[in-house]
C-alpha cells in the first residue's frame, strides 16, 4: 500500500529531475520555471480556485480513461468523446432558454453524456463486432471529432452575426453559475468528485465492475466464465463516452458558454498520465487530475515570466507516464499487480492447440 | 487537373507508406509502436532545424534520422527490455515529442510562430520517362525520398519472405520464447527493427517539412503516425497491401485540396475529416486482427 | 560427457535447484525423472541454455558452458526439444526446420534445399514429412513433436535433451519414439530423456537420475530398480490411491445429455464430428483420447465459450468447467483467490445482490474453501501468481465443486500435479460422484481415466465410441485412440 503511493511520487521526482535537465538545455533556470509553476497554481486564493477549475476537465476524462483502461481497452479517444459531448451540449444548451434552472442543467449534462456515449460506443462496437483495435479507431475519432467542432461553429451553430466561429452562447438558464465571483469555482467539481466515488463504486463493489476487470487482466479466462465480452466491450467505450463527454458538457456549461475550435487543449491525452498516477483508482483521480491541473495552470505564469511554452507541459506529461510504466515493471521487482506489462510468471505447461474465439 | 491530383496522391502517400514501412517491420518483429507519430513529427522537426541552421538539405535528412532513432530508442528500452504496456508507452511518447518539438520550436524559432522557410528538396525527374504525358510527371518527377519508398516496397517484401533476417524477424513476432530458445535473440531482433523504423520516420518526417510543407508547423504531422499504423493492418502486414492501402488513403488526403479548389457546397471539414474517417470505414471492412503476427502487442521478457 | 555442477536457481521464492550434479555419457540415454515442480524442466534450461543459474555451471567436454544463452549452447552441440511447443505456427514446416541446422549462415533461403535435407533425415529416422508449403497451425500433435525433434537434430547435436515428448503420444507412436531413442544412442550421442512416465524411462534408459524438491535423491540404473522403487524416490511419502470401486456402479438418471454434437471450423474441416453420449448422476466418464482431437473443443463448447454448428447439449442444473489450461483460462493470476473465486457465476451470484458486490462475504466465502479444501496460502487477498501449481489446481477444484453444479467437466485435471495432488484431486472428485453429481473426465492419461472412471470412451478425430465395460486392455485403448477400427 505504502510503495502504491510512493511510486507516483518517486515518479513525479524523477520526472522533475529530469525536466530541470531539459531546461537546463533552453537556457531557462529550472528552479525559476518550478517557482513560476507554483506560482500560477497556487499563489493566490484565485490561482488556486482557478486550479482546481482547470482539473475539472481532467477528473472527467481522466475517470473515462481509468475506467476502459481497466478493462485493457485502450481508450485515446477521451478528447475526442469530450468534444462531441461538447457539441451536443452547445447544440442543446441555446435552445434550454425557457427552462428551470436545474432542468437546464440536467438536460445540458445529459446531452453531453450521450454525446460522449455514441462516440465511445462507436469504438467500442467497433471493436466488438469488427475486431478493429480501439486504439487506432479512438484516435481517428479524435480527428473526426475536431473537424465536426470545426463545422458545426464555421456552420449550422455558428453565432448569428456570422463574424466569429463560435456558437451562439447557451441559455443562461443552463450555464452553470459562479459561486465567489469573481472566481469560477462551480458545481462541476462537486459532480466530478461524485462520479469518481461512483465510478469507484462501480469498479469494485459490483459484478459488472469486476466483470470489466476480469476482462482487463485476463480475457481468454473471463471468457470462459460466461463474461459477454463483446457486450460489455461496447457498454464500457460507451461508459468511458459518457464520463468524457459530461466533462464537454460541464466545460461549455460552466466555463466557455459556447462552443469554438479546439475546445480541448489536450484534456484527453493528458487524461492517460492522470489516469496512470492514480494507477486507475477512480478516488486517486481526484488527486491526480489536481497536480496537472495545477500544472496546466501554472503554466501560463511559466510562459509569461520564463519564457517556456506551454508545451513543457506535455513533455512533463510523456515522462511522467513513461516512468511510472518504468518503475512498475516486474523486472525491477515491481508490484505484480500490473497490468501494463508482461506477468512475473511463466505461462502454463502445454497451451491448447486451437485458439480460443470471442464468443 | 487528373495530373496535379495525381501527383498530389503520389506525393500524400509517400510519408505514410514510408511510416508504415518501417512500422511492418517493428510489428513483424511483434511490437506495436503507438509512438510512430511522435517519431515522425521529431523527425520533420529535426529535418527542418538542421537544414535551417546548416543550410544543407542533407543534413537535414541526417538530422531526421537521429531524431526518429531517438524517439524509437527511448520506446525500445521501455518496450522491448522492461517489458511493459505497448500501447501506452507509444501513446506517451507520442505525447513527449508533441511536447518537446513544441518548447523547441517556440524557443528556437520564436513565440510568434512566424513560418521559417526552408528550401525543399531538390526534384530528380527521371530523364525521357518524366515527359511521359500524365504518366511522366506523376511517376517519375519526385525527390529521392519518393522513388526511395517506392522502392523500398518490393526490397522490404523481400527481405522479410525470403532472407533469413526475415525469418528470423517473423518468428520473433510469431513466438517470442520459441525464437529466444533457438538462439534467435528476440531483444536483440526487436532494437533493430525499431532502430530502422525509427529512421525510417524519421525521414517521413522529414518529407514532410523538406518536401512537403517546407516549413514546421506544431503538430505538422496531424496523425499521419497514425493512419500508418491502420495502413499497416488494412495493407494486411505486406508491403504490397501497405503500399495500395497508402495510396488509398494519399488519395483520399489529395481529394481536400482538388474539391476545396473546386468551391463546392460541401463543407471543406468532411474533407479533411475524410481520411481518418475512410480509415476507420475500410478497418470495419478489412481491419481484423486476424493476419496480424500472433505475438503482436504482447509484452515479452526473457525468463 | 555432459555435466552440470552444483547448479542452483532461485523463482522468487522458489527454490527450483539446490546444488543439482549431474552427468551424462556419450552412447547413452539418461532418464532424469521427477514429479512435475522438481526441477527438471529448470536444469533441463540450464543446460540447454535458456536458463542462467544463480550457482554452479553447465560444462561439456570439459569447456564450460556460457550461461543465459541458447546460441551458445546450440554452437556447442546442445540441442533441446522442450514441453511446450516451439514452433511457429503460422509459418510452413520448411521455415520451421530453416530456422534449425539445414542451411546454417546463408542469408537467401533456400527452403527447397531444407526440405530435401530435412526429407532424408527423416526417411533416416522412419516417418515421412508433409507436402512442401504447408504450415504447422492444423498438424498433429504427434507430428509436431517429430518437427521439433527434427528442428533440434539438424543441428547435428552431441547431446540431445528432451522435455516430457511422450506426453503427448498415443501408445502406438511410443514405441516408435523409442526406437528414434536408441538409434540415436546407436549413434553415439548422448540423449538426455526427460520424463515423469517411470515406465518408459525403464525401458529405454541405460541410467536414471531422481530428482526431488530441486535435488538429485537417487543415481540408478534400471537393472538395479523398479517402478515402484523410482515412484517411492520420486515422492518420498506412501501414497494411498483413492478407492475408485464406488464408481463402478451408475444408476441415477441422465444428468448431460450430449447429442449430435457437430462443430466445423471456418475451412468446413469437422473438429468434431456427430458426438452423442450422456452421463448420469454419481457417474465418472472418462473420455481418452490423444490431444488435439477435438477435446478443448468440446470443453470450450460444454463451457458455452463455442457455438456448435450442429446439435445441442443438454445439463439438468449447474455446469461447472475446470479448463486444461489453468493458467491462461482458469485463473487470473494478478487477482486475488478471492476474486478468482467469484470468476465462477453460481458462487458471483451467491455473494451478489442486485447487482451490489459484496466483497466481504466472497472473502469469508474463499476462507472457508481455503480450510476445507486445504490450499496453502497465506489468506484469501493473496493473488494467484503466488500459489504453486498444485495449488492452483486445488482452487479451481474448490471453485467448481463449491459451485454445487450437477456436473463437473474436467479437462487434462490432473497434468503437472504430483502424485499427493492427484491423488487428492481423484478423491475429491470421487466424493462427489458418490453425493450424486456427474462427472466428465476428458483426459489424454489413460492410467488417471482407468483408476477412477466407471465409464469409458475414445475420442479420435472428432468422433466419439464407447468402450465395453469389461474392455480395459491399455494396448487396445491405445490403439483406438490412435484411430485404429475395430
Amino acid at each position: 500500500m505504502l510503495s502504491s503511493i510512493a511510486k507516483p511520487f518517486a515518479a513525479l521526482a524523477l520526472a522533475a529531475a529530469l525536466i530541470s535537465i531539459v531546461l537546463a538545455a533552453l537556457g531557462a533556470s529550472p528552479l525559476g520555471v518550478f517557482a513560476a509553476l507554483g506560482e500560477g497554481a497556487f499563489g493566490s486564493w484565485y490561482a488556486c480556485v482557478d486550479t482546481i477549475v482547470k482539473s475539472t476537465p481532467l477528473i472527467f476524462t481522466g475517470l473515462a480513461v481509468s475506467l476502459a483502461f481497466s478493462g485493457a481497452l485502450w481508450n485515446i479517444g477521451a478528447d475526442g468523446q469530450l468534444t462531441i459531448g461538447a457539441i451536443a451540449a452547445g447544440a442543446v444548451g441555446t435552445h434550454l432558454g425557457d427552462f428551470p434552472h436545474s432542468i437546464a442543467i440536467a438536460t445540458i449534462l445529459a446531452a453531453g453524456a450521450l454525446g460522449g456515449a455514441v462516440w465511445g460506443g462507436i469504438a467500442g462496437w467497433l471493436r466488438a463486432r469488427r475486431d478493429v483495435n480501439e486504439v487506432i479507431s479512438t484516435i481517428m475519432l479524435n480527428f473526426v471529432a475536431v473537424q465536426a467542432l470545426s463545422w458545426v461553429v464555421h456552420g449550422p451553430l455558428m453565432e448569428p452575426s456570422r463574424a466569429y466561429p463560435t456558437s451562439s452562447p447557451i441559455a443562461p438558464a443552463a450555464q452553470l453559475e459562479f459561486y465567489f465571483a469573481p472566481s469560477r469555482l462551480n458545481l462541476g467539481m462537486l459532480l466530478a468528485v461524485v462520479l469518481a466515488a461512483a465510478c469507484y463504486m462501480l469498479l469494485f463493489n459490483t459484478s459488472t465492475g469486476f466483470e470489466l476487470r476480469a476482462m482487463g487482466r485476463n480475457r481468454r479466462a473471463a471468457t470462459f466464465f460466461g463474461i459477454r465480452i463483446p457486450a460489455l466491450t461496447v457498454w464500457a467505450m460507451a461508459l468511458s463516452g459518457a464520463l468524457a463527454g459530461l466533462g464537454g458538457a460541464v466545460q461549455v456549461s460552466a466555463i466557455s458558454h459556447r462552443l469554438y475550435e479546439k475546445l480541448s487543449p489536450g484534456w484527453g491525452f493528458e487524461a492517460i498520465a492522470v489516469a496512470l498516477v492514480a494507477r486507475l483508482n477512480p478516488l486517486g483521480i481526484i488527486p491526480a487530475a489536481l497536480l496537472f491541473g495545477a500544472l496546466d495552470n501554472g503554466s501560463q505564469a511559466m510562459q509569461r515570466t520564463q519564457g517556456i511554452s506551454p508545451e513543457l507541459v506535455q513533455v512533463i506529461q510523456g515522462l511522467v507516464i513513461l516512468i511510472i510504466l518504468a518503475f512498475d515493471t516486474p523486472a525491477w521487482g515491481g508490484l505484480r499487480e500490473n497490468i501494463f506489462g508482461a506477468s512475473g510468471d511463466d505461462a502454463a505447461a502445454v497451451p491448447p492447440v486451437a485458439e480460443m474465439p470471442d464468443a | 487537373m487528373l495530373e496535379a491530383f495525381l501527383v498530389s496522391v503520389i506525393t500524400m502517400a509517400t510519408p505514410i507508406l514510408l511510416a508504415a514501412l518501417g512500422e511492418l517491420l517493428v510489428e513483424e518483429s511483434g511490437v506495436v509502436n503507438i509512438g510512430i507519430e511522435g517519431a515522425m513529427l521529431a523527425g520533420a522537426f529535426g529535418a527542418l532545424t538542421i537544414a535551417y541552421f546548416s543550410g544543407s538539405t542533407a543534413l537535414g535528412l541526417a538530422g531526421a534520422i537521429a531524431a526518429g532513432v531517438a524517439i524509437n530508442a527511448i520506446f525500445a528500452v521501455l518496450v522491448v527490455n522492461l517489458a511493459v504496456n505497448q500501447v501506452v508507452t507509444g501513446t506517451a511518447v507520442s505525447i513527449l515529442a508533441l511536447g518537446f518539438t513544441g518548447v523547441f520550436y517556440r524557443k528556437l524559432f520564436g513565440v510568434t510562430g512566424s513560418a521559417f522557410m526552408v528550401a525543399p528538396i531538390a526534384k530528380i525527374p527521371l530523364g525521357a520517362l518524366a515527359r511521359i504525358p500524365l504518366l511522366g510527371p506523376v511517376l517519375f518527377d519526385h525527390n529521392a525520398l519518393v522513388y526511395f519508398t517506392f522502392l523500398l516496397v518490393p526490397a522490404l517484401w523481400y527481405v522479410i519472405a525470403r532472407t533469413r533476417y526475415g525469418l528470423r524477424l517473423r518468428a520473433c513476432g510469431e513466438r517470442p520464447e520459441a525464437a529466444d530458445a533457438l538462439g534467435l535473440g528476440v531483444i536483440a531482433t526487436r532494437w533493430q527493427a525499431l532502430l530502422v523504423s525509427g529512421a525510417l520516420t524519421g525521414l517521413a518526417g522529414a518529407f514532410l517539412t523538406l518536401a512537403y510543407a517546407n516549413t514546421f508547423v506544431e503538430n505538422i504531422s496531424a496523425g499521419r503516425g497514425f493512419v500508418a499504423l491502420s495502413v499497416v493492418i488494412v495493407g494486411r502486414w505486406n508491403s504490397w497491401g501497405l503500399a495500395a492501402a497508402s495510396l488509398l488513403f494519399g488519395a483520399a488526403m489529395a481529394l481536400q485540396f482538388g474539391l476545396q479548389a473546386l468551391g463546392t457546397v460541401v463543407p471543406y471539414q468532411l474533407f479533411l475529416a475524410l481520411p481518418y474517417a475512410l480509415t476507420l470505414v475500410v478497418l470495419a471492412a478489412f481491419g481484423g486482427q486476424a493476419a496480424a503476427p500472433s505475438a503482436l502487442g504482447e509484452p515479452y521478457r526473457r525468463q | 560427457m555432459l555435466r552440470a555442477n552444483a547448479i542452483t536457481k532461485r523463482f522468487g521464492r522458489t527454490l527450483a535447484l539446490d546444488g543439482v550434479d549431474f552427468e551424462a555419457l556419450p552412447g547413452e540415454i539418461h532418464a532424469l525423472v521427477g514429479e512435475n515442480g522438481a526441477g527438471k524442466t529448470t536444469l533441463m534450461k540450464v543446460l540447454s541454455g535458456s536458463l542462467a543459474p544463480d550457482n554452479g555451471q553447465a560444462v561439456l567436454d570439459e569447456r564450460p558452458l556460457q550461461a543465459g544463452s541458447p546460441r551458445a549452447a546450440l554452437e556447442a552441440g546442445i540441442a533441446a526439444v522442450h514441453q511446450s511447443p516451439m514452433l511457429f505456427e503460422r509459418m510452413t514446416w520448411e521455415e520451421n526446420l530453416a530456422l534449425g541446422g539445414f542451411d546454417p549462415g546463408a542469408e537467401l533461403l533456400d527452403l527447397a534445399a531444407v526440405a530435401t535435407r530435412a526429407r532424408a533425415l527423416a526417411a533416416k529416422l522412419g516417418f515421412e514429412l508433409p507436402p512442401g508449403g504447408i504450415t504447422i497451425e492444423n498438424r498433429s500433435v504427434a507430428e509436431r513433436v517429430r518437427l521439433e525433434v527434427l528442428r533440434a537434430l539438424s543441428f547435428n547435436p552431441r547431446v540431445l535433451i528432451l522435455d516430457e515428448p511422450t506426453s503427448v503420444l498415443g501408445p502406438s507412436e511410443l514405441a516408435a519414439f523409442l526406437d528414434l531413442l536408441r538409434n540415436l544412442r546407436g549413434e553415439g550421442r548422448i540423449v538426455v530423456l526427460i520424463t515423469h512416465k517411470l515406465a518408459e524411462a525403464i525401458a529405454v534408459a541405460d541410467r536414471v537420475t531422481v530428482l526431488r524438491r530441486g535435488r538429485v535423491v537417487a543415481r540408478t540404473t534400471p537393472a538395479e530398480t523398479s517402478e515402484e522403487q523410482l515412484a517411492g524416490l520420486m515422492i518420498g511419502e506412501i501414497v494411498i490411491q483413492p478407492d475408485a470401486a464406488a464408481a463402478r456402479s451408475h444408476t441415477g438418471a441422465p444428468v448431460l445429455q450430449i447429442e449430435n454434437l457437430a462443430l466445423a471450423d471456418h475451412t468446413g474441416r469437422r473438429i468434431l464430428d456427430g458426438l452423442s453420449f450422456r452421463v448420469s448422476a454419481g457417474e465418472i466418464a472418462g473420455i481418452a483420447g490423444v490431444d488435439g482431437n477435438g477435446q478443448t473443443e468440446l470443453v470450450e463448447l460444454l463451457a458455452g465459450v463455442r457455438k456448435p454448428s450442429d446439435g445441442k447439449v443438454t445439463s439438468r442444473g449447474a455446469m461447472s468447467v475446470i479448463p486444461q489450461n489453468r493458467d491462461l483460462d482458469g485463473l487470473i493470476l494478478d487477482m486475488r483467490l478471492w476474486e478468482n473465486l467469484i470468476l465462477a457465476r453460481p458462487l458471483r451470484e451467491q455473494v451478489t445482490l442486485h447487482g451490489w458486490l459484496n466483497a466481504s462475504r466472497a472473502i469469508g466465502l474463499c476462507r472457508e474453501l481455503i480450510e476445507r479444501f486445504r490450499i496453502r496460502a497465506p489468506g484469501p487477498d493473496t493473488l494467484a501468481s503466488a500459489l504453486s501449481g498444485g495449488n492452483r489446481q486445488r482452487l479451481e477444484v474448490a471453485r467448481a465443486i463449491s459451485s454445487q453444479p450437477r456436473v463437473i467437466v474436467a479437462h487434462n485435471i490432473c497434468r503437472g500435479l504430483d502424485l499427493v495432488a492427484t491423488a487428492e484431486v481423484h478423491r475429491r472428485i470421487l466424493d462427489f460422484a458418490a453425493g450424486g453429481g456427474a462427472v466428465l473426465l476428458i483426459s489424454s492419461d489413460l492410467d488417471e481415466l482407468l483408476a477412477i472412471c466407471g465409464r469409458l470412451l475414445i475420442i479420435s478425430g472428432g468422433k466419439i465410441r464407447e468402450t465395453n465395460p469389461g474392455d480395459r486392455d491399455p494396448q487396445r485403448l491405445g490403439l483406438l485412440m490412435a484411430g485404429a477400427r475395430d
